[in-house]
């Protein structure tokens, strides 16, 4: 069939297209972390109290600045060699990995509770639009939005942190801890808490807004009225029928939130000294450790791009029109 | 099923600024019936289908009931109405595919209301939807697609199958043929032919009106949210009585109608009702119709009386004034204080000889308001005479005329001036008609000259000038001074036109005008006579030989023959079926030669038998003994004994 093979052309270039960006975006995480000011001799012992003679000092650049070239560098990524933190001297795969599932649990379980949640009170409101439970929510949660995650985040720390001691101030879980995996699992709740709670307030109530204002123009389209008139049960007129084609800007949102996990991760995870990627990264770039941040660098920019292509698929599956628009 | 709607009134909006979508509507849909709705856009059709739903947005308010065999429909209770929704009302919405939700496959989307209405599991609702589907002509492979893979015609399937699933008793078709190609809309009538014979009541809304007229039993044309008149659809082309009606009708392009489209004068908005101090009063509710770039006083429609006055050519002030009731007349029922349409002219029996010859055997004539009535005939069949009678210009020997309601012979009596100022009359030789020693200003001054108007100065050359540039002539100081025979043929007919024109008759008998026009002159004075038709509700009485130019402009034929007029009604009928054999020979003489034929015999003055008789090709006895009297045969009247009934065009019909 004819469109079967332009699609079939259509994915060709598109995974040709994907391969050059990946490409470009390697050679980017090759190169900026290098136009950083300062190096990591520097960083470590300028506020040190070693006074380093300037034979010392060349001789530590050379070492931590064999730099062998771009094309050294892609034939160690290619073999899973990421090389070793220059900071504490273990391999940056050790690090990047012991930090990722941290950073996935805390955003990733932030990202689906904010959006399950904007997503049904944006639905649900939308339905009652004009009422006066309606404006409120819009109005709060404008307000809300409006709110920075640094400002909730530290006001949450002050005031269950060190106020009421209701919840731990730092880390994943309690270091050293005993006790079977249930307790683990509590435990790892309980640190998870407030980090949480501060990045689901930061999301929600943008996921609220875009779910209501998207449904706004969905209830307004006549098959909702179709949808009415057939008799169907008003659940499933606001789910099966209105909230099922406003989901697509709620989903372009969740995706693009994935995509900047680290950096979304990296104020939160500060605030509650989250060992996260976030963290790691922010360490990173304060002792120049170049191996961390071009790990962490290349990953989050290779993140954007799978979550893009694989937003293309779910859009198709979202909207069916969308295989059609060509 | 039945559907009946009581004294609905529906206004959206709240407080200061609503809009009246419905007012005053009643209507009832007997089980087995399909009722048309018609109107132009933004007359309430929708809302009344969506009203039968309790599908109205939140901010309508609603008044009066709909009743569903004779149980009145709580629209404010959504458990109730979801028990009848679809079970027992359901609707083909208009906007094809917008109706369809994109992300659903349209099987499921017809099957849906089975599952939630029938309790049928979903492979059994599928497999139902699927026949419906099938049913309705759609191909098998299509029923796994979506809404947007979907051609028009093929999306309207749809939409008819989902509205049938159920198999609901009141079905309601909101534009289901708009976009449609004339073969898919044998679909939407198939449906409704089979809906009908199964008893289902059937709302068709629609402004395709031949549609309407060909699958409704009856109509109503619904107007700035009211119903200015119901009638059976079979009526709507041939007889309609309220000038809303007729309008609606002369804007459609009807297949077999060779008339040029009309419109309707102004434009009609929507109503709105509020609140505000008006002039020195205090605030007091009312209603507008809205009306664009102008201001806000302007826009003041009457806060009571006929809505479509501001329209209408025939209004009179009282039509401004007062609650019009929904009253019956005949099979039909308006909205109209003057009872629909009005008799301009009225001729009852009249009779004319010249010495021995008679010229008019006793004839009946009736002209409407606003209508365009065409004489036609062969040379001496009395057509000048009866045009003439009509004009109050010759004195018939016998019978009665009236002109707009009054007895005109009394009229001319007492005062003629009056009379002949509303009956412009173009003579058939312009040459002759035009004295020889007024030149082209006075000639077309004189009238305003008689009737002592415009008499500023300048403002009657002013009115002279604006005459002669309406047909098309010169105006400048050069051609006002010209006389006659200075003149052509061409020029001098259209100064008598003019000078017909000048004083604003309210009627214009026209013998031959434009016999002696060029094709392009001819078509630019035509067009003025047509819009003044539509802007003023000019009326005219039109006599001529060019059966072509008569297809164009007629609303309604006469033919004469002999002093007597053989068949008589809406000129789409006639043109396209004629009934009498000489009508017949008359039409198709114009595309062939029947010299002969015509002249044998015309001279005859015949004691009894039709006087067609001896040229006559259907000829038979009677037609020798007896004279046929003018009798109903569909919409026409014809005098015939043996009236054909065979199309002339037969592909056509």
């Amino acid at each position: 069939m004819a469109t079967g093979t332009n699609q079939a052309a259509g994915r060709f270039w598109q995974v040709i297209t994907f391969s050059l960006a990946a490409l470009a975006m390697i050679y980017l995480s090759y190169l900026l972390p290098r136009l950083l000011p300062g190096d990591f001799v520097t960083a470590t012992y300028a506020s040190a109290n070693v006074t380093l003679t300037a034979e010392q000092e060349a001789g530590l650049r050379a070492y931590y600045t064999q730099d062998k070239g771009f094309g050294d560098y892609l034939l160690k990524l290619a073999t899973l060699d990421w090389g070793y933190s220059y900071a504490f001297l273990t391999p940056v795969s050790d690090l990047f990995f012991g930090a990722l599932p941290w950073t996935i649990l805390l955003l990733g379980s932030a990202n689906l509770i904010s959006m399950f949640i904007g997503f049904v009170t944006g639905v649900e409101a939308a339905w009652r639009h004009g009422s006066r439970t309606e404006k409120g929510l819009v109005g709060g949660m404008t307000v809300l939005e409006g709110i920075p995650e640094i400002c909730t985040g530290v006001i949450l720390l002050v005031v269950f942190a060190y106020n009421l001691q209701w919840f731990p101030a730092a880390g994943a879980e309690t270091a050293y801890a005993e006790g079977g995996f249930f307790q683990r699992l509590i435990d790892m709740a309980h640190h998870l808490a407030l980090p949480l709670t501060t990045l689901v307030l930061a999301y929600f109530p943008g996921n609220f807004l875009l779910t209501r204002n998207s449904m706004m123009m969905v209830i307004k389209a006549h098959y909702i009225d179709t949808a009415r008139a057939k008799g169907i049960f008003p659940r499933r007129i606001r789910y099966a029928h209105a909230a099922r084609n406003a989901l697509q800007p709620i989903v372009t949102r969740f995706g693009l939130r994935l995509a900047f996990m680290i950096t979304g991760a990296l104020v939160v995870e500060r605030i509650n000294s989250y060992p996260g990627l976030g963290t790691l990264l922010f360490n990173a770039i304060q002792t120049r450790d170049l191996p961390v941040i071009q790990a962490v660098v290349l990953f989050s920019s290779l993140i954007v791009l799978c979550v893009i292509l694989g937003m293309e698929g779910v859009y198709r599956i979202i909207d069916p029109r969308i295989g059609n628009a060509r | 099923m039945n559907l009946e709607v009581k004294n609905l009134d529906v206004a959206y909006g709240n407080g200061g600024h609503s809009i009246q979508a419905l007012e005053d509507v009643n209507l009832k849909i007997d089980q087995g019936r399909c009722l048309a709705l018609v109107g132009e856009s933004g007359s309430g059709k929708t809302t009344l289908g969506k009203a039968c739903l309790g599908l109205l947005p939140n901010n309508a308010r609603q008044r009066g009931s709909i009743l569903l065999n004779g149980q009145e429909i709580d629209t404010n209770d959504e458990t109730a109405l979801n028990t009848i929704r679809w079970k027992s009302v359901s609707m083909v919405f208009q906007n094809g595919a917008a109706n369809l939700n994109p992300a659903h496959r349209i099987i499921d989307q017809v099957a849906e209301p089975l599952i939630q209405h029938g309790g049928v599991n979903r492979d059994e609702a599928r497999g139902r939807a699927a026949k419906v589907l099938e049913e309705m002509g759609l191909p098998e492979e299509f029923l796994g697609r979506y809404p947007h893979q979907f051609s028009g015609g093929q999306v309207q399937r749809v939409l008819l199958a989902m509205a049938m699933i159920l198999d609901p008793g009141v079905l309601i078709l909101d534009e289901p043929t708009s976009a449609l190609d004339a073969l898919t809309k044998g679909v939407v009538s198939r449906v409704i032919e089979e809906g009908r014979s199964r008893g289902k009541a059937i709302l068709l809304i629609t402004h395709d009106l031949e549609f309407a007229v060909r699958s409704a039993d009856s109509m109503a044309v619904l107007y700035l949210g009211q119903i200015m008149e119901a009638l059976p659809a079979d009526e709507l082309f041939s007889n309609p009585l309220h000038p809303y009606t007729l309008a609606l009708k002369r804007s459609y392009p009807a297949m077999n109608s060779a008339r040029d489209l009309g419109g309707i004068r102004g434009d009609a908005f929507y109503r709105t009702i509020h609140q505000h101090g008006h002039e020195d009063e205090t605030d007091y509710l009312h209603s507008h119709i809205q009306v664009p770039e102008s201001s806000h006083k302007d826009g003041h429609a009457p806060p009571s009386g006929c809505l479509f006055s501001e329209r209408c050519t025939q209004a009179i002030e009282e039509c401004q004034k007062g609650r019009v009731r929904f009253e019956q007349a005949g099979t039909h029922t308006v909205r109209c204080l003057r009872r629909g349409i009005v008799d301009m002219l009225e001729l009852k029996g009249v009779e004319k000889g010249y010495n021995s010859v008679t010229a008019l055997c006793p004839i009946d004539l009736t002209v409407k308001a606003g209508e365009i009535f065409s004489l036609v005939g062969e040379t001496g069949s009395g057509k000048t005479t009866l045009a003439m009678t009509a004009a109050g210009i010759t004195r018939p020997d016998q019978g009665s005329r009236l002109f707009e309601g009054r007895d005109m012979d009394r009229w001319i009596k007492k005062d003629y001036k009056s009379l002949a100022r509303r009956i412009g009359v173009i003579y058939q030789n312009p040459a002759e008609s035009i004295s020889h020693r007024f030149s082209v200003l006075e000639t077309v001054a004189e009238p305003l000259t008689i009737h002592r108007v415009g008499l500023e100065k300048g403002e009657r050359v002013d009115r002279v000038k604006k005459c002669l540039a309406d047909v098309h002539l010169s105006t400048d100081r050069a051609f006002l001074e010209r006389y006659p025979h200075e003149l052509n043929m061409g020029a001098l007919q259209r100064i008598c036109l003019a000078r017909a024109l000048v004083l604003g008759p309210r009627f214009l008998i026209a013998d031959e005008p434009t016999s002696s026009l060029d094709p392009s002159v001819q078509a630019k004075v035509l067009k003025l006579l047509l819009d003044l038709q539509i802007e003023r509700g000019l009326t005219m009485l039109f006599v001529s030989h060019d059966i072509g130019l008569v297809r164009k402009i007629s609303d309604r034929i006469g033919v004469m023959l002999q002093g007597q007029m053989v068949e008589r009604g809406p000129a789409s009928s006639i043109l396209s079926q004629p009934c009498h054999p000489y009508t017949r020979l008359l039409i198709e003489s114009v595309r062939r030669a029947f010299s002969l034929e015509l002249n044998r015999g015309n001279n005859r003055q015949h004691p009894a038998g039709c006087s067609f008789a001896p040229r006559c090709p259907e000829r038979q006895e009677i037609c020798d003994k007896q004279t046929p009297q003018l009798r109903d045969i569909g919409h026409v009247q014809v005098a015939c004994h043996f009236p054909l009934n065979t199309p002339l065009f037969p592909f056509l019909q």
